[in-house]
């Protein structure tokens, strides 16, 4: 018998499920009481399966019968209430009226299920994935401050131990920045590993797929089941998928970690900046080679993916511009819809050129590293309701900040993945950010689970 | 009035961009910053580098609903 189940990583439940030591129906069942117990506070849940228990009885059965799927079998998971499921409505984060989902599995839930996991509910996001607060979800270490977003409500439930995977979207740092915000891990994988067929877009080609989890391991178990191509997506790649569980526990030795002084090192809290020299200094000391590089043109990585970002979104909502359906959404969401139509055809293809010329000097640099280390966010978790922040010596907006250094990645498509590296003096957890070459998810793998192994950092939980 | 302002003023006249009044004023002063960022973006000389959109004659595959 395992205390508090759902709190635990699939690594220690798989073992015990497959042996029959505990049962789906117990885990889920945990998962679901401490759902009803504290989401009521921290409302990063909009929609629970009816049939949440049923499945895992189906799951214990399968189980008992010796047809084990693999680790995630009779594991509760949650997805972003972005990807359409069969048995629960979605809306996108949305409310208003005129817009309709269909009810159907998107490709990761169809493929979460026949890995055996249990769907039991749907986290809460900002509307469309705009934005990066979530309201009104709360983050678990402090209920005056913002999970962080879009897929906030998958941060905030991962972060309270509700359940071990919650599935989240991420198109300029939605994964990572709430994994980052609320002490979770989270990996977006390289474009095209994971479909995005069934996920509501946001912005065609930044759009990417990927889990928040309590630990590395745990989101290897969930890429192995996620992956690989699909026709139904147009940016699926038949790449090869490793197993990616491979790459745990695994030394590090020759690997050389580029630091980018430039952009990743410009303008973040002291805390920050503090905790992520502390990582440089440990894989220095474990052996890394660490390397020091700068990208200059991310100076210009904003413009272009504001223009990426606007000009899809206003044409994946044209329909609702044109029929006045845009009335209903939230105000700041409503007004980036609207404002997409003054990106002009150039200022977007300038802004592809710009990834084309990026994903250059990038791969230029990946010759000599084999990843690339600096934070998640420039900050913390900031106070709800805040739209200014305070960076360094300067006032700056949360939007412009906190996507700030996440957003390179998806511009050049590459892996990256979050993972808590310390806390601020105010106990808030800080993210460490490590991206790796295109399709290398192992490498980006291999080289986070080791500082995590090396650390208690993931043993630490909000007083929930 | 900003150089990034007046750009979104005459683009906004230019294509009609039919909002009500107080909207239209809403929606120019929120995108002033990132129009900056944008115009940034636009003195950057890549007239080389091919835009990262592969154009392909085929029928694409996809999720259509």
């Amino acid at each position: 018998m395992i205390d508090e189940p759902a709190t635990r990583s699939i690594a220690d439940l798989a073992p015990a499920l497959k042996a029959g030591t505990l049962s789906s129906v117990d885990l889920v069942d945990d998962a679901l009481a401490r759902i009803a117990a504290l989401d009521g506070s921290l409302e990063s849940f909009v929609c629970l399966a009816a049939d949440a228990h049923d499945q895992a009885i189906a799951a214990d059965k399968d189980l008992r019968s010796g047809r084990w799927r693999g680790p995630l079998h009779g594991i509760p998971v949650a997805v972003k209430d972005n990807y359409l499921t069969a048995d629960m409505p979605t809306r996108a984060g949305t409310e208003a009226r005129g817009i309709d989902f269909p009810r159907r599995d998107s490709a990761v839930v169809a493929k979460l299920r026949a890995a055996g996991a249990i769907i039991v509910g749907k986290t809460r996001m900002h509307e469309f994935a705009w934005g990066n607060v979530t309201p009104p979800t709360k983050n678990p270490w402090d209920r005056t401050r913002v999970p962080g977003g879009s897929s906030g409500g998958s941060g905030a439930a991962v972060a309270a131990r509700l359940v071990p995977v919650a599935m989240g979207s991420d198109t300029g740092g939605s994964i990572r920045i709430p994994a980052s915000l609320c002490g979770t891990v989270g990996i977006k994988p390289t474009f095209g590993r994971v479909s995005r067929a069934g996920i509501v877009p946001h912005s065609w080609s930044l759009d990417h797929a990927g889990p928040l989890s309590y630990t590395v391991a745990d989101s290897a178990h969930v890429l192995n089941a996620i992956s690989g191509r699909d026709p139904a997506d147009p940016g699926s790649r038949a790449a090869a998928a490793p197993d990616f569980a491979s790459a745990i526990g695994q030394p590090i030795t020759a690997l050389t970690v580029g630091v980018c002084r430039n952009h990743f090192f410009d303008r973040n809290q002291a805390d920050v900046d503090a905790a992520i020299e502390n990582a440089i200094r440990f894989y220095a000391q474990a052996g890394a080679m660490i390397l020091e590089l700068e990208l200059p043109l991310l100076a210009y990585g904003l413009g272009a993916i504001f223009a990426i970002e606007l000009s899809s979104s206003t044409a994946y909502h044209a329909k609702s511009l044109e029929r006045g359906v845009v009335a209903g959404f939230t105000d700041d969401v409503r007004l980036l819809v609207e404002m997409g139509r003054l990106v002009t055809g150039p200022d977007y293809l300038k802004a592809e050129q710009l990834r084309t010329a990026l994903i250059a000097d990038i791969a230029k640099v990946f010759a000599d590293v084999d990843v690339i280390l600096g934070p998640t966010s420039p900050l913390t978790a900031w106070p709800i309701g805040e739209w200014t922040v305070r960076v360094g010596a300067e006032d700056e907006s949360v939007l412009a900040a906190s996507w700030r250094l996440t957003y390179p990645w998806n511009l050049a498509g590459l892996p990256a993945i979050s993972l808590p590296c310390g806390f601020d003096r105010q106990g808030l957890p800080i993210g460490l950010q490590l991206a790796a070459r295109p399709f290398d998810e192992l490498t980006v793998i291999r080289a986070a689970d080791f500082y995590e192994r090396a650390h208690d950092w993931k043993d630490r939980r909000p007083s929930v | 009035m900003s150089d990034a302002t007046l750009d979104a003023e005459k683009l906004a006249e230019a294509i009609g961009f039919d909002l009500e009044p107080s909207r239209r004023v809403a929606v120019l002063a929120a995108f002033a910053d990132i129009g900056k960022e944008i115009r940034k973006l636009r003195a950057l000389d890549l007239a080389d580098v091919h835009p990262a959109v592969v154009f392909s004659p085929l029928i694409v595959e996809g999720d259509h609903d």
